[in-house]
């Protein structure tokens, strides 16, 4: 198990430039590990450039990145091993694709861990049914495949390196519905098997209702507000003020329990407000 | 690897951003003949004092200025000493052995470093610090039109280049997102010899050249469909009207030339051959 601590981590981007822009301000923030953590902000709020401060991509100006107490950054050396234990995956990960097959291309991580033939092998294969995409693919073209099956390589190129903490910034932008829930799925049922640590970067709330045990909410390059997600999608007014806002079918719910119809608070789906509606609708009749 | 510090543009409100590229354009071929018609201690001062206000004008920082100027420290000081020990004149400061330094000397050192220096300010300031490059295309391509009857292709030429010049910050900012992507693999790119070194650019280079590729397709289709088909009888989005007020700075520069000229023949001051 790995947590992850940040300590007042402050970035700035195009530091000591005329562009020079504070995308982070002292953060303070611990990701609890074993669990679906989703990081929900605004366009520009800062996400992407947190997120790459959890494996050592970027290094913080201020503040340290701690991982299971230690900081990341104090032997400089060793910064390629914490990108094994803390698997990131970019957005539009699709773009990162180079080798000649599908394998060869998953095989890249682990190959650059100096694992031997065998286990690259055994881990392609793990990853590949992980990620939810059909072994067939395996000796074809990265470039041949689909939108949504390259998303798909990609993520397996990350689970392959078996890391503690598998850190996804917007998995499922710019797919189509089916994709999305094929993406999220995928990785809940990851998350239960391997028990592993899940961070997901999104600004749908919907998707984060939906899979997230735990959120955290950014705005600005700070953190509003963290916390189960009853707790969070309780503040919808905090919510709509950092240009967020609670999912639909929630809403619909509040308004309802407004007008004096007995349904809870904590609905996030369409499937359990149907139930929930049903049930209400049967014990009338 | 910043994409929107490509270049050396600085952002500001000054006049010398606002100005017309054109004009500036005209302005810096002027302020070269300019510096070239400096011949003695009055007229050099002088263009070092348009040097500062052109600074002044272009409100970029002192700083970011003299930075510009750290590529040439060595030619200024090759030059200088060049000047300093073979500069043969007659009033004779210092002998040593063969080493004979003359006040002409000297002063010739001063000016070539005046020269220089100004030469590399003043066409930052008008150009590469206050102008972006897609509008000095913009400007070269209104200013070298004439050649169009001698059947060059200008617009061509010019369209070309600010593509180029639209894809380079792309470029970057692709290839750092490539970048950070293979490194999130473990991907090393900053060890290992040569060859170990060439080959970690393979996972780079190939995504990009890939979408590279695929970026100027697009662009060649998004570019058809409007039918696009070259200069002839297309016209600009923005048409830079030059304002009266632009013509300001050029009559500033030509009184400039005049009082070099008219300090040159005065010969006050310690005059170059
Ligand atoms: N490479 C970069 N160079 C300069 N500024 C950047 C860069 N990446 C992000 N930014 C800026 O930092 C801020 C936070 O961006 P980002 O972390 O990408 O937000 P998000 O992922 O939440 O959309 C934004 O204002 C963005 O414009
Ligand atoms: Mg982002």
């Amino acid at each position: 198990m790995a947590e992850i601590k940040l300590e007042n981590l402050s970035y700035f981007h195009g530091k000591d430039t005329p562009y020079e822009i504070k995308a982070l301000d002292t953060i303070n923030l611990t990701i609890p590990s074993g669990m679906i953590t989703g990081l929900i902000g605004h366009t520009g709020s800062g996400k992407s450039t947190l997120v790459q401060m959890l494996n050592g991509i970027l290094r913080p100006h201020e503040g340290r990145v701690l991982l299971d107490g230690q900081d990341i950054w104090e032997k400089q050396k060793n910064i390629r091993s914490v990108r094994f234990r803390v698997g990131l995956v970019m957005q539009y990960p699709e773009y990162q694709l180079f080798e000649e097959t599908v394998y060869k291309d998953i095989a890249f991580g682990p190959k650059n861990m100096g694992l031997g033939e065998e286990e690259i092998r055994v881990r392609v294969e793990e990853s590949v049914r992980f990620a939810g995409l059909s072994p067939e693919l395996l000796q074809k073209s990265p470039f041949d495949l689909s939108g949504g099956e390259k998303r798909r390589a990609a993520i397996a190129g990350i689970i392959a390196m078996r890391p503690d903490v598998l850190v996804l910034d917007e998995p499922a932008a710019g797919l189509d519905p089916r994709g999305r829930e094929a993406i999220f799925s995928n990785l809940v049922k990851y998350h239960e098997e391997s028990g592993n640590t899940v961070v997901i970067v999104s600004h749908s709330m919907e998707d984060m209702a939906r899979y997230c045990d735990n959120l955290i909410v950014m705005n600005e390059g700070k953190i509003v507000m963290q916390g189960d997600r009853d707790y969070v999608f309780s503040r919808s007014n905090q919510l709509t003020e950092v240009g967020l806002d609670i999912p639909q079918v929630t809403k619909l719910m509040l308004i309802l329990k407004e007008q004096g119809i007995d349904v809870d608070g904590g609905i996030y789906t369409v499937d359990q407000a149907l139930e929930r509606i049903l049930s209400i609708y049967r014990k009338s009749l | 690897m910043k994409s929107i510090a490509f270049g050396q543009f600085y952002p500001a409100n000054s006049p010398l951003h606002k100005l017309d590229p054109r004009i500036k354009v005209i302005l810096t071929v002027l302020y070269i003949v300019c510096s070239f018609l400096c011949k003695n201690l009055l007229s050099f001062a002088l263009l070092a004092l348009s040097a500062i206000l052109l600074i002044l004008c272009g409100r970029v920082p002192i700083r970011i200025v003299l930075r510009g100027l750290r590529p040439v420290l060595i030619i200024l000081a090759f030059t200088a000493l060049l000047n300093i020990f073979w500069t043969k004149g007659e009033q004779l400061l210092f002998a040593w052995k063969f080493i004979e330094i003359y006040a002409e000397g000297l002063y010739a050192a001063v000016f070539m470093m005046v020269r220089i220096a100004t030469l590399i300010i003043g066409t930052g300031m008008l150009l590469t610090y206050t102008t972006t490059p897609i509008a000095l295309t913009d400007a070269l391509e209104d200013l070298l039109s004439p050649l169009k009857k001698l059947k060059v292709p200008v617009h061509e030429f010019a369209m070309m280049m600010t593509i180029a010049l639209r894809f380079i910050p792309l470029l970057s900012e692709e290839t750092e997102k490539i970048m950070t992507a293979q490194k999130a693999r473990g991907a090393d790119f900053s060890s290992g010899g040569l060859i170990q070194r060439a080959k970690a650019l393979i996972p780079i280079l190939i995504p990009l050249f890939v979408s590279a590729f695929n970026r100027a397709g697009d662009l060649a289709t998004a570019m058809e469909c409007r039918c696009y088909h070259g200069g002839e009888g297309r016209t600009r989005m923005h048409v830079r009207h030059v304002r009266l007020v632009d013509f300001i700075p050029l009559l500033l520069v030509l009184l400039l030339g005049a009082s070099l000229i008219f300090l040159n023949v005065l010969g006050i001051g310690f005059s170059m051959k």
